[in-house]
Parts: C-alpha cells; sequence; structure tokens
C-alpha cells in the first residue's frame, strides 16, 4: 500500500472517535542541547554520590565496578581481570574512541596479550568481514561508554567511527571505561542527553546507542537464570578518576 | 436514627437467608432501621457480564423504583455492590431521567462491610464471646474480586474481624480469584474447578478453621469445593461471624 | 496458525489442566513472574504515576497516529532506511519475502516478535525455501520442537530442561546434559555460527520514535543486539500501535514495561537504532527496511477496542490471569494468548474468532489492576460479550436462555416460583444433563434454602415492629 493511504485510511477512521479523553505526549525539553548541558554540569559536581549509586545499582544486576585513580591503575585492574580470566585476545574501539583508555590497551599488549583494534578509527570496507571474524574470537571486549546512569546501572554506548557495537556484544568479557563525565543520576537525565544528541549530533556519531544494564541473560529455560547466552557473561564497569 | 433498606441479592434470598438475618441483625444492632423493600429478585450482574445490557437495564431500572426513597442501601455482597454503584449509571446511556435515578442510588449505596466502617463507628461494637465456639476461630479473609477492584475495598473487612475479636490468619493468595465468576463457573466449569482447587489449597495452607468474604457467590464456590474435598473448613460469609460475635442473646 | 484450532476452547483447556507437565511449568513461572514484578513494585511508589503518564502518551499519540507515522517514516527515511506500509498480513508477507528474493537471501535470523507470528512469516520463508531461525532462547527452543509460543515474554515455558536438552541433542547429534548452564552455552555456540552467517535479520519493534526516527528493542539476552548489527540487511516489523513520539516519552516507557514483564528496572540491552550504518562504522546493517503493519489495527480506531492499542506486550497480564495461569497459552488456539490476547484476537481477526474466547475469564480484574498502561481489559471483555449477542454470533440457545432469565427476574412472582422449583427438585436436577452438572462436576451444590430470606424477613420485620 502508498504511504499516503496508508495513513488517509488512519485520518479517516480517527475522525469517527468519539468520547475522547485530552491527552498529551510528556513534554520535551525546549532548548535540549543546553539542558543536557545543565545536565552534566550538576552531574560532575556530584562525582562521588552519583558513583556510589551507580555501582548500588550496578552491582544489583550483576555488573562488577572498580575505580581507578589514574589510567594506570585502570590498565592493572584490567590485566588482573584479563588474567584471572585466561583472556588471551582482546577487541577494543579505535584508539581515538577510547582516547586515555588505550593506554590500558597497550598495558595488555606489553603483558603478552594480543590486542587488536576491532573497529578502528578508520576503516576500510573490504576490512569488514575480517573484522567481525576477529572480534568473534576474542575473549575479551574494551570499550569506553558515553553515560553512566546510577538509577539502573546502566552503560550507554553510542556506536559510531572507532566504536564498534560488537566489541561489547561479541566477546564473552565486557570491560567498559568511563569517568565523572559520563555519570548521570537518572533515566530522566539520560533521556535529555539523548535529546541533545538529537539536537546536535555529535560527530562520528553512528547509527546505534545501547542502554547495557548488566551482562547478557536468560531464563528461558526452567526460568533458571543463566548469563552470557548471546551477549557477554561478564561486564565489568571501570571508573577512572583522571578520565 | 439512620435508615436502610437491604438489596438482599438474588443467591442470598435464595441460598443463604441467613446471610440477609445476619445483616438485618447487625444494622439493627448499630441502631439503624432496617427495611427490606418487597419485590425483589436479582441486581442484573449475571445479564450484565454476559452481555445482556438490555435485559440489564430492564432488570436495573425495577432496582431503582424498588429503592428510590431510602437513606441507604445496603448490599451484603461486593459485586452486587459494585454492579449499582459502578454500572447502573452506565447501563442507561440512552435514558437520562434513569441514569440521574442511577447515579442518585448510587450515591446511596454501600456495599455491607464498607458502610460498616465508614457510618457506623467502629467502637460502638461491643465484641461479646460467643458461648459455643470453641477457643479461638482462625478465620482466614478471600478477598473477592469486585469488593477489592471494583470498590477498592481490602481494609474494611479485615478491620471489622479484627475488631470482632477472631484470629485473622494470613490467606496466601487471598486476592486471587476463587473460579467463580457467575456464568463462567458453568461455560468453563474444568478450568474454574482447577482454579477453585487453587483456592482450596490455599486455604488448607493458611490452617485456617473458617474461610469467609463478602459475596455469596465467592462462597458457594469455596464451599462447594471443600465439601467435595471431604474438607471441614466452616464457610462463613462476613456479616454471619460479626453478627454472631457480637450476639447479645437476642436470636 | 493464525486461526483457532477446530477444537472447542473447552476440549483444549482440558487437555492443558490434564497435562501435569505444564501445569507445573505454568505455576513456576507464573508465580515468579508475580514475585519479580511485586517486589520491583515494592521499590518504586511512583509506579502509578508512571503508569497514568505512558497511559496518556498512548492516547496522545493515537489521537494523532497518521501525524505521528508520517513523522516517524520521514526520520527513518532521513536517517537511510526505507519504510514500507502493509495493509495486512499477506502484504507484510510479501514485501519481506520479496526484500529477501531481491538480495538472494539464504538465511535469516530472527529476534521475538509477537508481529512476525501474526503475520505466519516463518512458514511464509520456509516455503520461499529460506531458512529463518529464531535466536531468542525460548523461541529457539519451540521452533526446534515445532510449536507455537505459550507465553508472550517467556515462550518455552512449558518445555522442562529434559526435554530442551532432547531437542539440542538430536540438533546438534550429540549428547547434551539436561542442565540450563550446559544448554545455554549449546545454544550460544550454535546460534553464534548462524548470526554470523545470515544475510538478513528480522525482528520487531518495542518502541518507535517519531520525531528522531528510532526503533527500539527492549532485550536481555543479546540475539536482538546481533539480530541488528550483524546481517547486511535488518528488516524491522511494527503494528502502527508502536510509535511514539519522542525520546522524552521513551524514558515514560522503560520505566514501566520491564517492570511489569519481568520485575526488572531495564531490560539487560534497550537497543536504539536509527537507520542503517552510517560510515566509518565498523558494523550495522547496509540497509534498513522498517515495514509498518496496519493488520485491523485502523479499525479499532473508533470503537470499543481501542485502548487494547496501548499495550505494550509485556505479558503481566497473562502472569496474573487466573485463566491463563491454569491452561497457559496454546489453549487460547491464537498468536496472541492471555486477558490481552483476547482483545487482540478480536481485533485481527473479528468478533466471531472470539465466541469462546470472550468467555474465558472470570471477569476478575487482575489483569487491569498490573496492566502498565492501565488497559480495562474486563470492561472490553463485556464489550465482546455485547457484540456477540449484537451480531448473533453467540449460540441461539445462550441468547433464548438469558432472555428467559431476564424475563424471570424482572418478575418477582416468577423468581419465586423457580426458587420452589429448584428446592423441590433439589438434587434431581443434577441428573439431567444441564448447566447443574457443570457444577456438580467439581463442587457440592448449596441447597436451596427452605424458606427464602424474603419469607424470614417478613417474620423479622414483625418482630421489630414487636420490640
Amino acid at each position: 500500500m502508498r504511504r499516503e493511504e496508508f495513513l488517509d485510511r488512519i485520518r479517516a477512521e480517527a475522525a469517527h472517535a468519539q468520547g475522547l479523553v485530552p491527552a498529551t505526549p510528556a513534554t520535551r525539553p525546549a532548548e535540549a542541547g543546553a539542558e543536557a548541558a545543565a545536565v552534566r554540569e550538576r552531574s560532575r559536581r556530584e562525582t562521588e554520590s552519583l558513583l556510589a549509586r551507580f555501582r548500588t545499582e550496578a552491582e544489583r544486576v550483576g555488573v562488577s565496578v572498580r575505580r581507578a585513580a589514574g589510567i594506570a591503575e585502570a590498565g592493572e585492574i584490567v590485566l588482573e581481570l584479563a588474567a584471572a580470566r585466561e583472556v588471551r585476545r582482546v577487541a577494543t574501539w579505535g584508539r581515538r574512541a577510547l582516547g586515555l583508555g588505550s593506554a590500558v590497551a597497550a598495558r595488555l599488549r606489553q603483558a603478552g596479550i594480543e590486542v587488536a583494534e576491532a573497529s578502528p578509527d578508520e576503516i576500510a570496507e573490504g576490512d569488514r568481514t575480517a573484522l567481525c571474524r576477529r572480534l568473534a574470537e576474542a575473549d575479551l571486549g574494551l570499550t569506553g561508554a558515553d553515560l553512566a546512569i546510577a538509577e539502573t546501572g546502566t552503560l550507554v554506548l553510542a556506536s559510531g567511527a572507532g566504536r564498534g557495537r560488537g566489541v561489547s556484544l561479541l566477546p564473552p568479557y565486557h570491560v567498559a571505561l568511563f569517568g565523572r563525565d559520563q555519570l548521570v543520576a537518572s533515566l530522566a537525565e539520560a533521556g535529555v542527553v539523548l535529546e541533545g544528541w538529537e539536537a546536535a549530533r555529535p560527530p562520528g556519531m553512528g547509527a546505534n546507542v545501547v542502554f547495557v544494564t548488566g551482562p547478557s541473560r536468560t531464563a528461558d529455560i526452567e526460568l533458571t537464570l543463566t548469563r552470557g547466552v548471546h551477549g557477554p557473561r561478564e561486564v565489568h564497569a571501570v571508573f577512572v578518576d583522571s578520565l | 436514627m439512620p435508615s436502610a433498606a437491604i438489596l438482599a441479592t438474588c443467591l442470598v434470598d435464595v441460598f443463604y437467608p441467613e446471610v440477609g438475618v445476619a445483616t438485618v441483625r447487625l444494622l439493627r444492632r448499630h441502631g439503624v432501621r432496617v427495611a427490606v423493600p418487597d419485590g425483589q429478585t436479582c441486581c442484573g450482574l449475571p445479564l450484565f457480564n454476559s452481555g445482556y445490557h438490555g435485559e440489564a437495564a430492564r432488570v436495573a431500572r425495577r432496582v431503582l423504583g424498588l429503592f428510590a426513597d431510602t437513606e441507604h442501601v445496603i448490599v451484603p455482597s461486593g459485586s452486587c455492590a459494585w454492579m449499582v454503584k459502578a454500572e447502573y449509571p452506565n447501563l442507561f446511556r440512552d435514558d437520562p431521567a434513569s441514569a440521574a435515578a442511577a447515579r442518585a442510588l448510587s450515591a446511596r449505596t454501600y456495599e455491607l462491610s464498607q458502610f460498616l466502617a465508614q457510618v457506623i463507628q467502629p467502637g460502638a461494637i461491643r465484641p461479646v464471646q460467643p458461648p459455643d465456639v470453641a477457643g479461638s476461630q482462625r478465620v482466614a479473609y478471600h478477598d473477592s474480586c469486585h469488593l477489592l477492584r471494583g470498590l477498592d475495598e481490602a481494609e474494611a473487612p479485615r478491620r471489622l474481624l479484627r475488631h470482632a475479636g477472631v484470629e485473622l490468619v494470613e490467606l496466601p493468595g487471598a486476592d486471587e480469584c476463587c473460579g467463580f465468576g457467575g456464568s463462567f463457573s458453568l461455560r468453563l466449569p474444568d478450568v474454574s474447578g482447577a482454579i477453585l482447587r487453587r483456592k482450596i489449597e490455599n486455604i488448607r495452607a493458611s490452617g485456617a478453621s473458617t474461610v469467609t468474604a463478602c459475596d455469596a457467590g465467592c462462597l458457594m464456590q469455596i464451599a462447594g469445593g471443600l465439601r467435595r474435598a471431604g474438607d471441614r473448613v466452616r464457610v462463613s460469609h462476613l456479616a454471619e461471624l460479626l453478627a454472631e460475635r457480637l450476639d447479645d442473646g437476642r436470636r | 496458525m493464525g486461526g483457532a484450532d477446530a477444537s472447542s476452547l473447552n476440549t483444549r483447556a482440558q487437555g492443558a489442566l490434564g497435562d501435569r507437565l505444564l501445569q507445573e511449568a505454568l505455576t513456576t513461572a507464573t508465580t515468579q513472574f508475580m514475585s519479580a514484578r511485586r517486589t520491583a513494585l515494592a521499590e518504586f511508589p511512583q509506579s502509578d504515576r508512571y503508569r497514568e503518564e505512558a497511559r496518556r502518551i498512548k492516547e496522545a499519540t493515537l489521537q494523532r497516529l497518521d501525524h505521528y507515522l508520517g513523522l516517524l517514516a520521514d526520520n527513518v527515511e532521513r536517517a537511510g532506511g526505507v519504510v514500507h506500509w502493509a495493509r495486512d498480513a499477506a502484504e507484510a508477507r510479501e514485501i519481506i519475502l520479496a526484500l529477501a528474493r531481491e538480495r538472494g537471501v539464504r538465511l535469516v535470523v530472527k529476534s521475538k516478535s509477537m508481529a512476525t507470528e501474526e503475520i505466519q512469516l516463518n512458514e511464509a520463508l520456509a516455503a520461499a525455501g529460506i531458512e529463518a531461525v529464531e535466536t531468542d532462547l525460548g523461541e529457539y527452543i519451540i521452533q526446534l520442537a515445532h510449536e507455537r509460543p505459550s507465553h508472550i515474554i517467556a515462550p518455552a515455558i512449558h518445555k522442562t530442561k529434559g526435554q530442551v536438552a532432547e531437542l539440542f541433542s538430536a540438533e546438534t547429534n550429540a549428547p547434551v546434559p539436561a542442565e540450563p548452564e550446559a544448554l545455554t552455552r549449546v545454544a550460544r555456540r550454535e546460534l553464534r555460527e548462524k548470526f554470523l552467517r545470515a544475510d538478513m535479520g528480522i525482528s520487531g519493534v518495542n518502541f518507535a520514535i517519531a520525531e528522531t526516527g528510532t526503533l527500539v528493542l527492549v532485550t536481555n539476552e543479546g540475539n536482538g543486539r546481533l539480530v541488528t548489527t550483524l546481517p547486511r540487511v535488518h528488516v524491522a516489523l511494527m503494528g502502527i500501535d508502536k510509535v511514539i513520539p519522542s525520546p522524552t516519552d521513551l524514558m515514560v516507557f522503560l520505566q514501566v514495561l520491564p517492570r511489569a514483564a519481568t520485575g526488572q528496572k531495564l531490560s539487560v540491552y534497550t537497543n536504539l537504532v536509527r537507520g542503517p550504518r552510517r560510515p566509518g562504522e565498523a558494523d550495522g546493517p547496509d540497509e534498513l527496511h522498517l515495514v509498518v503493519l496496519d493488520n485491523g489495527r485502523t479499525a479499532q480506531l473508533a470503537g470499543p477496542l481501542r485502548e487494547a492499542l496501548y499495550c505494550l506486550r509485556c505479558g503481566a497480564c497473562l502472569n496474573v490471569c487466573p485463566v491463563y495461569r491454569q491452561i497457559g497459552g496454546h489453549a487460547y488456539g491464537h498468536t496472541y494468548p492471555g486477558p490481552i490476547g483476547i482483545l487482540l484476537t478480536a481485533m485481527l481477526e473479528g468478533t466471531g474468532a472470539v465466541r469462546e474466547l470472550a468467555h474465558a475469564s472470570s471477569l476478575c480484574g487482575a489483569c487491569h489492576e498490573v496492566c502498565p498502561v492501565k488497559i480495562d481489559i474486563p470492561r472490553m471483555l463485556i464489550a465482546l460479550r455485547v457484540a456477540l449477542d449484537r451480531e448473533r454470533l453467540a449460540p441461539a440457545s445462550e441468547r433464548l436462555a438469558f432472555r428467559a432469565l431476564a424475563r424471570i427476574l424482572e418478575s418477582p412472582r416468577a423468581f419465586r416460583i423457580l426458587g420452589r422449583l429448584g428446592r423441590a427438585l433439589g438434587r434431581a436436577l443434577g441428573a439431567w444433563p444441564s448447566p447443574i452438572q457443570r457444577w456438580t462436576a467439581h463442587r457440592e451444590l448449596p441447597a436451596v434454602a427452605r424458606r427464602s430470606f424474603t419469607e424470614r424477613w417478613a417474620e423479622l420485620r414483625r418482630e421489630e415492629e414487636e420490640a
């Protein structure tokens, strides 16, 4: 059916509806960009309490939360995590996307672990399938995060250049590095940030945003909870003070 | 002295007249002048629930007439009270005069436990230990669906029971349907029976010696199931339990 | 199987009631879901406010549905997606099959979508020689078992781990222990291969945000992300009722949907997809196709079932329904089971399809109480019963019986006589096949009182006058 005919049918039918209660959708932020900036400002002043709340909620849904004063300490934490799980191959976001976090990747490489940028900041078309396979063989995926929502213990990851979706999805272990700039209090505040991204798209932003609230899980077999059915079976959030 | 007319309900009239008698005694004990308008049959709920709204409206119109000049209308049934209060006004969408009468009636109509809890001062009840009840009576209260969800009432019956001195025990799944649902019990009898068995398991799990509710339909279903299972748990309407505990010797 | 099973509802119900494994599974599962939901709500005192708001947003959207769908389409296209409009199930199947054929698609991976069940897509793909694999663990299990989902959220609720192990062992030609961890690992391995090889991913849509052209998928396993990330083509099928205005509205729904469905604050993955992958992205589909489906929904906008269009497909009403808890999903005989399923069946297949189902309810109201958008399901079930009488779809004998009952209830004299008759015949009534026998199959009959309350009142009234 054509769009116009489809929508005309709806208009025609809706015209017959009677006794409707007046209703309006939720009020969007008037100045999304400014309000999102204000959310970030407020959050930066409440780092300790937000982080504490984030930790409580994240742990409730099975995310382990660690804190590092600086990137060097973060490197040791992730190395320890990887070693304990006999990780051989690590896949990461692109260097630019990881920012200071790429020093963690370097530390892992230094310790003899094979580390590959699964989604390089610049990518050639032909590489995509090969990258995908490489990802599927990785034991651990290392990413940053765009938001950490305290209310629910959620990490929000936006895709884009150097920020492959598969890195936080295919390997069985996912480690996300984040800092004070990512913490927000609530879903409502995350909504404001989303509206802000809508009003002014960050350059290089991809087509996907995922809210990750814990490791992959299912209870489809006799309601017994098991982890890691399709996505990672463990998620580790490492807060780095200096990031 | 407040006055009240009792809408007896069809199930009480035919199967459980003692519930009606207990209701009369209870209200009189609390200083209410009681009347029972002549010529009652049914509130029309069975017709309404099965989708026969024209027929339900005709039956309802009779009720409007019978209870036109009463101060309060008391109904010892959550579902019938709900029918009058919530649905009667909607039945007369094409008949403004009856709709207005229905709204007025709705405002004066109370389910029994709600009336006792709201209009009568609970402090006026003086519990008396019934002579022939051995030890304490462990009573489980079943929330009938229309009273709980339709009339939003869970507290009043429990408060009245506690005040009357019974030992109220927790009934697992008290807010779960008993499976009666009027004609549902006959249309899907096996499903209704299965739902009933769940309720009976819960009654047994509660350790109660008596189960009570504010709806004769639920009690008919529950009693029918307990007796079929050979169970001796007593099944009693709230009105009966309260009336016997407040008995001052008059029968 | 879009239409009903030929057997009657009562027969199917009896089958379900006699299935011990099913009964255990239903009790365990629904009890757990109910408990998880209660726990979540105990910590969420603002629940009612959010439910009201969610309901209001749904209503506001319906009131300008054509506007929001148009806006959604514009924004999906602006993001590089293609929008297709399907009037009914047949058209939706054609659209998806054409997309698959044109691209030489051999293997499809699917993530959970009731809408694809509704249009019977899998059968159509199979007939076209295309392998379509369900990747949601529960759906995968029932696909291997050649069954239909028995619950909106937990489709394989009726299967034991032993049964699942048998299915997996047969599928992999290797023995698999009947142990959930091991079974999950097998599923992960088997399905991972499919994800990597698939040419096309087909998903449903939980919410479609009009102002941004974003499709939202709410899942726990991760298969929703894989289906919309790995294959080069992503096809998303959505009913017109899934559109919402803005990301701010989404945050309201995210407060109520996961709690109602599984008692979680948020599901593990809330995935926002906005068009195919952008240049520079390492993964994501090259193409995104949104198929917008009507299939009987538009016709409800001005009708008594309008409110059923608010449904978020959370499954909460199934978990609390005394009927569903006893008979499970298959016995309903249609794609959508449970309380909301009866309304959706009437919506999608016509009033005649619910001649029996409209009565598969004791009208207890538990569904209305737990619905995250406060849909008054009992009211609409009664409206369906009214329609069944008005359109003469209810059995003639029943309609006659109720009219006869109405006459009796309008006459105190007739009522009295009926009462006396009942007393006189007493138990003898139970001997003939009659509604009485349906009662006595499971319960003792109450006794008709020797003296009705009306008769006792005559005495009580005298008593007071004398006092």
